[in-house]
């Protein structure tokens, strides 16, 4: 799922102050997971936020609301109304939703209540843990099912840097290298040899390096154009 | 169990001992007989029971104070907390 | 004879080889570069300009390579893959070879996190290449070199003709896939490794053994890498901080007695750490020069380059070689 941290209520503060009537609309699916925006931390979040203009003295009108999922119009666009009498749309889901409402509903402003932080497990609850970089062409089944691209600090290919100390990482003693799990891993798999082969240099275009991804499935995408066609000529009749 | 969270600008009584007030915030003046709103968030099961044997046995408390029973102080949501100081209570006691 | 460099044909002539190291200075000033290509020059067959070590920025190793190369030591280049893209990688690469120099040892370079071990500044919040990893880097060289060719498939009308090298951490995590990395290294096209500095001889000799049974080290030089202790201190420091480095207890014991020797006399107990230091670099480079397969060393006395020509002279490793180019 995607992982999100709240910013704080300070720089939320910087942001809105000088808007009227604001919105805190939350996302029910990854980030309420993680605790950081979903309906009930967007209800905190106009809380404070309401609390923050009390003290301050000034007048404004903070309400707050959320959908399933902020990545699909289906789910927000029925609260259309609601947005268009605001000034501004404070969004705590992920990036995703910011994007998306901010393209499907008007001129009006939607800010970001998130830092947006990476695709995660929860290993436990209130743990979260950075585990695939979603780099557009897996290797999991050639390490183990441990992701080198994320889980390695330097994104090695072929096997751990100079770096490793006691099984952690340089960057600090905190952080496993991903190298010497995948190869404990491999071991007990007994698939040491597939790390003996060279990996070539990756291509990174299907990565973040080969800009903004899209994909369609067209025989859907179709569907859905059709449908659309169907109820403007019905709409014509 | 009680915890007791203090309202915004309001006396840090419950800051820890070690951290001297001046260095987070300039405690505002207390008006002579000022007398505190707080809202008390009571088990039912003890809390909520011990006030009663209280008034049972006529024992009495400021009248600043208003009681909530609840299920459990496990029901205490955050939102509760922070409505109680939206709507201007000067403490929040959570006893359970 | 790929690339006609001395340190090439050092090894090629089967005498052992020593290279050293020159960290190139945080200053705009060549002079420091200039003096220590002046204490070096003779006493190694070439010496590694490092590239940003511990993520901070100082005079780029291409450049500081050519200023000592002018000074008539040897250098050998290095390229992290921390810092540059394969595009900037090859044409850094086409325009070292352009300058004149030979030698390129292939890093992936220390995360910018690591930021010299906390006692600078750095650059922590950078941001990372990583496009390819090092033994990524070895094959675009040799495909340069050899095949004329971009990792891209593009034509080079001239190729870099580098003698191309590699790091080995024989010690480090996991200790029994170590063999398996240099070997990766190696068949990519490392023809030099240079390790991380050995104290437990014994360990490395078997970690040696592993590749050589292999058939690693009929097709690489190994240069084992020895760090010169300073003080006890720098031992017991190494010991536990740096990765992929043990030092046996007998050392620290010789040198925390030389230090106890001087008494309270602290300009003592650093001339006399530092004498110990030089006698166990020349007996560590002797019992490493004995392992089958180990070609040989790279010292590195880091910022105390008079040592190297101490220390070369004391191991017997003066004169270096002169070997003509054909």
């Amino acid at each position: 799922m995607i992982v999100g941290q709240q910013k704080p209520i300070e720089e939320l503060w910087g942001m809105l102050k000088d808007f009227k009537k604001i919105m805190v609309f939350g996302c029910n699916t990854c980030v309420a997971v993680c605790h950081a925006g979903g309906a009930k931390e967007a209800e905190i979040t106009a809380s404070l936020l309401r609390i923050r203009a009390a003290e301050e003295g000034v007048e404004m009108n903070i309400e707050h609301g959320a959908c399933e999922r902020q990545c699909e119009p289906e789910f927000f666009m029925p609260s259309i109304e609601k947005f268009k009498a605001q000034d501004v749309i404070l969004s705590t889901a992920c990036g995703v939703g910011v994007n998306l409402m901010s393209s499907q509903i008007g001129d009006m402003p939607v800010y970001p209540g998130l830092n947006t932080s990476f695709y995660g497990a929860v290993p436990q609850a209130g743990v979260f843990t950075e585990v695939c970089g979603g780099c557009g062409n897996c290797v999991l089944h050639l390490t183990g099912g441990i992701c080198p691209i994320v889980r390695c600090s330097k994104s090695l290919l072929n096997g751990p840097c100079g770096g490793t100390n006691n099984g952690k990482c340089e960057i600090s003693s905190e952080v496993d290298c991903a190298w010497y799990l995948i190869v404990e891993r491999m071991k007990k798999l007994g698939t040491l040899e597939k790390l003996f082969e060279i990996q070539p240099p990756k291509n990174w275009g299907t990565a973040t390096a080969g800009g903004p991804r899209k994909i369609v499935i067209e025989h859907i995408a179709e569907l859905e154009e059709k449908e659309e066609n169907k109820a403007t000529v019905e709409v014509k009749k | 169990m009680a915890t007791v969270a203090e309202a915004p600008g309001k006396e840090a009584a419950s800051m820890p001992v070690s951290t001297p007030i001046s260095t987070i915030e300039k405690p505002n003046e207390v008006p002579t007989n000022w007398q505190p709103n707080i809202i008390a968030f009571a088990c039912h099961y003890c809390a909520f029971a011990a006030a009663d044997l209280a008034g049972v046995m006529r024992l009495t408390y400021p009248t600043g104070i208003k009681v909530i029973r609840m299920p459990c102080t496990g029901k205490l949501d955050h939102i509760y907390v922070l409505r109680a100081f939206e709507k201007g209570v000067d403490g929040v006691f959570v006893a359970g | 004879m790929k690339s006609g460099s001395n340190l090439e044909r050092v090894i090629l002539s089967g005498n052992p080889a020593v290279t050293a190291e020159l960290g190139p200075p945080m200053s705009a000033a060549p002079d420091e570069i200039v003096h220590k290509a002046h204490i070096l020059k003779g006493f190694c067959d070439a010496a590694n300009i490092t590239d940003c070590q511990t993520a901070v920025v100082r005079i780029s190793s291409i450049a500081a390579a050519f200023i000592a190369q002018r000074e008539g030591l040897e250098p050998v280049m290095q390229m992290t893959c921390r810092d540059r893209n394969r595009i900037a990688m090859q044409a850094d690469l086409l325009g070292a070879a352009a300058l004149g120099l030979k030698n390129c040892l292939c890093i992936a370079g220390d995360h910018q996190k690591f930021g010299a071990a906390g006692k600078l500044k750095g650059h922590p919040g950078a941001k990372n290449v990583y496009d390819v990893d090092t033994t990524q880097l070895v094959g675009i060289l040799k495909k340069m070199r050899d095949e004329s060719l971009q990792e891209g498939g593009d034509k080079i009308e001239v190729p870099p003709k580098f003698f191309i090298g590699a790091t080995w951490t024989p010690m480090g995590d996991p200790m029994d896939f170590r063999p398996y990395n240099l070997k990766k290294k190696v068949d990519a096209g490392a023809e030099f490794i240079q390790t991380q500095g050995i104290y437990d001889m014994e360990l490395f000799k078997s970690q040696c053994e592993k590749a050589r049974n292999l058939g690693v080290l009929e097709n690489t030089a190994l240069l084992a890498g020895i760090i010169v202790p300073k003080s006890a201190m720098m031992l017991k420091y190494m010991d536990a901080n740096v990765s992929g480095v043990t030092v046996p207890k007998p050392l620290i014991d010789r040198m925390a007695k030389a230090k106890e020797a001087a008494g309270d006399d602290k300009k003592k107990a650093k001339q006399l750490q530092e004498e110990e230091g030089i006698k166990i670099t020349v007996e560590l480079i002797h019992q490493a020069l004995e392992i089958p397969g180990v070609k040989g060393v790279h010292i590195q006395a880091i910022d105390w380059e008079p040592a190297i020509e101490i220390i070369v002279k004391a191991a017997g490793l003066y004169p270096r070689p002169n070997i003509p180019a054909e």
